[in-house]
């Protein structure tokens, strides 16, 4: 077995020397930096100022638009001065972020966003008190030296004014052709002698609350002969459409309150009530059911290994043969064959390629830590204790078994192929159908967690090329011990049948040239 | 060491219906160079990578430096295959470690005495280039090299010379009198005869995987009976009875209206006689050679028709 170690060694030095394994290793960070920040950019940076013009003829919803985009955007501005604290705030001793176990599974920005719609005073108090100017004046004291100057959000909407010649109040039917050519760029909008991108155009007409829907209307089945139209050649981006709802229906209502002597505000402070809903997971200890952002990472994390198994055992497969066409066709193989036999030589490339996929594996787990810390800023807290919970949670152990399993299985097939094909060529023909069957679990992998002791989950579990990926992909949902140690245990007898038998292949195909050899022939190897 | 470095007793080896090595024996003494000669497609590789063990005789055994597996002596052998080939990321020292390392040499001396037997070979500027960017001929002398480094008793090269440029074909010859004048057994096959004649010891010849010949190179030039070559414009028919001439054979014309003739002789032939013949008989000469038989005299008339019909094929 000596030698084996040494085919190992060999296989584990030049492979860990190609620049594809380095490629692989070094963009696994890069990628999951550019995964956090690009959103991010793109949010803040992208997203351009959507120009829109509104004609509001009736007279009744302009005002209201205006201030739910003033509010929409002190809303967002609020937001980044939160970030902003966070981030440059001075750090009092003996406060340390929060504790992911603690942390209810909550959504922090669709709370924010919840709490501003219904606690709209707090807007208003923002925009009365001075806006982010004030609240930077406020804030200064706290704030590290270092920290660069606050930049305002831009404003993602702003309301343009209509052409001269399109006078206000004009009829809609000679304000929608020219506004058509505006829209769709054949004729340039100009504001301030600038040129803009028009986005929108919404147009409301005077007779519209004439036209408001009952609950008991499906507004779908009846035809609208008078509504507020929103034209727009980008219908994929309808923030600007919800947003002219929002504020429209929220007016609209409002003088209905009016009208059958409501008191708004009263209903306003109603609507705010709410109910407090904990959701709590009977598995966990009692007293302390509730279900916490940590729990949320622990249902999803298996979800992120089960895709860096899927990658991981690709790329080695890949790997190995590669190098198992190279030795075949350079004919390396008949020296290689004079020192060791070919079970030692299919032994020796087994163990040395695992080492490189552990080696990314482990480099992938230390630039995921690297990211996180880096990426926390000063909250680093945040990063351990994700960490804490991959380790905590025994994913990683599952993770190692899995691949190794999942490793030695595939690592038969592409050895078997490698053996019998004498050129990359030839063994794309067997690999494309290998990838048809080896995407099953990437295409299941989001659906396995919603019922992940169902029909589907169950029946996947047990065959053995899926096991490793499908219960991985389960682990979060703690399957029964029935499943975990049956589907483990039949992976491991096939793991065995497929060496025995790729070694039977390997053996008689590794000196063989020409041809692939057909399906009985392969079997007689088998027999043989 | 045992007298024998390799005995080959009754090996056959069967492909389905194809019989590539049929019924073959041989003994290699300990210490001499054996070339084994035969045409292509004779079962040269085949017999070669059964004494390897790497594919195994249908039938009859093989005795490899007294051990009946060549496995458990592999770290005895070296080996070269015909079908040259290196891994072309590899560096040349590290190629030759290696290989010299899966022969259980320590991996850091493996690696030392790559650097020293490039450097002897003359392809020290190249140690540290990878494999790819050598020329084939410098590949092919870094294979050999990682054949030999871990200096193997019995040591099987299989076309060494091809490939390589006549400097290299020298040095090569040179490497293989070199192991040998240090006791080690060398086996080499070629269809080069001239290098075979030049270094073998003893030479087994195989045609259509059968023993054509076996035996030292006297023995194998004594397999053709003695002739000589005489260019006239005569007619040689009285020297037809001489009774030690067995057959006169027309070769070609010859300008100048003379022709070669090919005068085989027996046993007791002695072309001095024939030349005497030949002036008391007033028999003009153009020329007269009576050289032996080369070895490649010898291929031709003992495999000759096997080495026709298998290009035919």
């Amino acid at each position: 077995m000596r030698y084996a170690f040494y085919v190992a060694i060999r296989e584990f030095a030049e492979n860990v020397r190609t620049k594809g394994f380095w490629v692989g290793l070094l963009m696994f960070p890069v990628i999951l930096v550019l995964a956090i920040k690009v959103p991010q950019l793109l949010e803040e940076k992208a997203t351009p100022t959507r120009n829109f013009v509104l004609v509001d003829a009736s007279g009744e919803y302009e005002g209201a638009i205006e201030d739910a985009l003033r509010r929409h955007h002190a809303e967002r501005t609020l937001k980044a001065l939160g970030a902003y604290g966070r981030k440059y705030g001075e750090i009092p001793d003996g406060i340390v972020g929060p504790n992911l176990e603690e942390l209810p599974a909550v959504d922090v920005d669709k709370i924010l966003s919840d709490y501003f719609a219904s606690n709209s005073e707090v807007v208003d108090v923002f925009l009365a008190s001075g806006g982010a100017e004030a609240a930077i004046r406020a804030m200064d004291s706290f704030l590290v030296a270092e920290a660069p100057e606050f930049e305002e959000p831009r404003h993602l909407f702003k309301r343009v004014a209509l052409p001269r010649n399109l006078a206000n109040g004009a009829n809609f039917d000679d304000l929608v052709n020219p506004l058509r050519s505006f829209l769709l760029g054949e004729e340039s909008f100009l504001q301030n002698g600038e040129p803009v991108e028009l986005f929108a155009a919404i147009l409301i007409p005077d007779n519209v609350a004439g036209a408001v829907q009952r609950g008991s209307a499906l507004p779908f089945l009846e035809g609208n002969e008078v509504s507020i139209q929103y034209w727009a050649p980008n219908q994929a981006d309808d923030s600007l459409l919800d947003l002219v709802k929002l504020a429209v229906n929220k007016e609209v209502r409002r003088s209905e309150y009016k009208a059958n002597g409501i008191d708004a505000d009263a209903v306003r402070e109603v609507e705010a009530i709410r109910i407090p809903v904990t959701r709590l997971n009977p598995k966990k200890e009692a007293g302390e059911e509730e279900v916490s952002m940590a729990d949320l990472v622990r249902e999803w994390a298996p979800l992120g290994f089960v895709y860096l198994l899927w990658v991981a055992l690709m790329t080695i497969s890949q790997m190995l043969l590669n190098n198992t066409i190279e030795e075949k066709s350079n004919r390396i193989v008949e020296v290689l064959l004079s020192s060791v036999t070919a079970t030692e030589l299919m032994a020796g490339k087994l163990m040395g390629i695992a080492g490189v996929g552990l080696t990314m594996l482990f480099s992938w787990v230390i630039s995921l830590i690297g990211v996180l810390s880096f990426m926390a800023g000063p909250e680093t807290e945040w990063a351990g204790h994700l960490l804490e919970i991959l380790v905590s949670s025994g994913f990683l152990t599952f993770f190692v078994l899995y691949f190794l399993l999942g490793y030695l299985l595939y690592a038969g097939i592409f050895l078997a192929i490698g053996s019998v094909c004498n050129t990359l060529k030839e063994a794309q023909n067997f690999m494309g159908a290998i990838m048809i069957f080896m995407m099953v679990p990437l295409l299941t992998m989001a659906f396995i967690p919603k019922d992940p002791h169902g029909p589907l989950a169950t029946t996947l579990s047990w065959i053995p090329f899926y096991t490793p990926f499908v219960m991985m992909n389960r682990a979060a949902a703690d399957p029964p011990l029935f499943d975990l140690i049956g589907t483990t245990v039949v992976l491991a007898i096939s793991v065995v049948g497929m060496l025995w038998l790729s070694g039977k292949v390997f053996r008689a195909g590794i000196l063989r040239t020409g041809q692939p050899p057909r399906f009985l022939e392969l079997l007689r190897w088998i027999r043989g | 060491m045992t007298e024998c470095a390799l005995e080959i007793e009754g090996v056959t080896k069967r492909y389905g219906t194809f019989t590539a090595v049929d019924n073959l024996s041989v003994r290699v003494p300990a210490g001499s160079i054996y070339g084994f000669l035969g045409p292509n497609g004779a079962g040269k590789t085949t017999t070669l990578r059964m004494v390897l063990e790497i594919l195994k005789p249908t039938s009859g055994s093989i005795q490899v430096l007294g051990s009946s597996s060549a496995l458990d002596v592999r770290d005895r052998i070296g080996y070269l295959p015909e079908e040259k080939g290196l891994y072309k990321k590899m560096k040349a020292w590290a190629s030759v470690a290696y290989f010299a390392s899966l022969k259980g040499m320590p991996r850091k001396a493996a690696a030392t005495r790559a650097y020293e037997l490039l450097n002897r070979y003359g392809l020290g500027d190249f140690a540290d280039s990878k494999v790819e960017a050598l020329s084939k001929g410098m590949s092919q002398k870094v294979q050999v090299i990682g054949a030999i480094a871990h200096d193997p008793d019995f040591v099987i090269l299989d076309e060494p010379f091809s490939g390589l440029d006549p400097v290299n074909q020298q040095v090569m010859e040179e490497l293989i009198l070199d192991m040998a004048a240090r006791g080690r057994t060398v086996i080499f096959s070629t269809h080069v005869m001239s290098h075979a004649e030049r270094i073998c010891d003893r030479i087994l010849l195989i045609a259509r995987g059968q023993k054509a010949f076996d035996g030292t190179l006297d023995e194998a030039r004594a397999t053709i009976p003695k002739r000589v070559l005489i260019g006239s414009p005569d007619s040689l028919e009285p020297l037809k009875e001489l009774p030690s001439v067995l057959e006169i054979r027309r070769v070609e014309e010859v300008s100048g209206g003379s022709s070669l003739v090919e005068v085989l002789l027996g046993e007791a032939g002695d072309p001095q006689g024939i030349l005497q013949t030949c002036i008391s008989k007033g028999i003009r000469l153009k020329s007269f050679d009576h050289t032996d038989p080369t070895l490649h005299d010898v291929f031709v008339h003992l495999v000759g028709d096997e080495a026709r019909e298998a290009r035919a094929r």
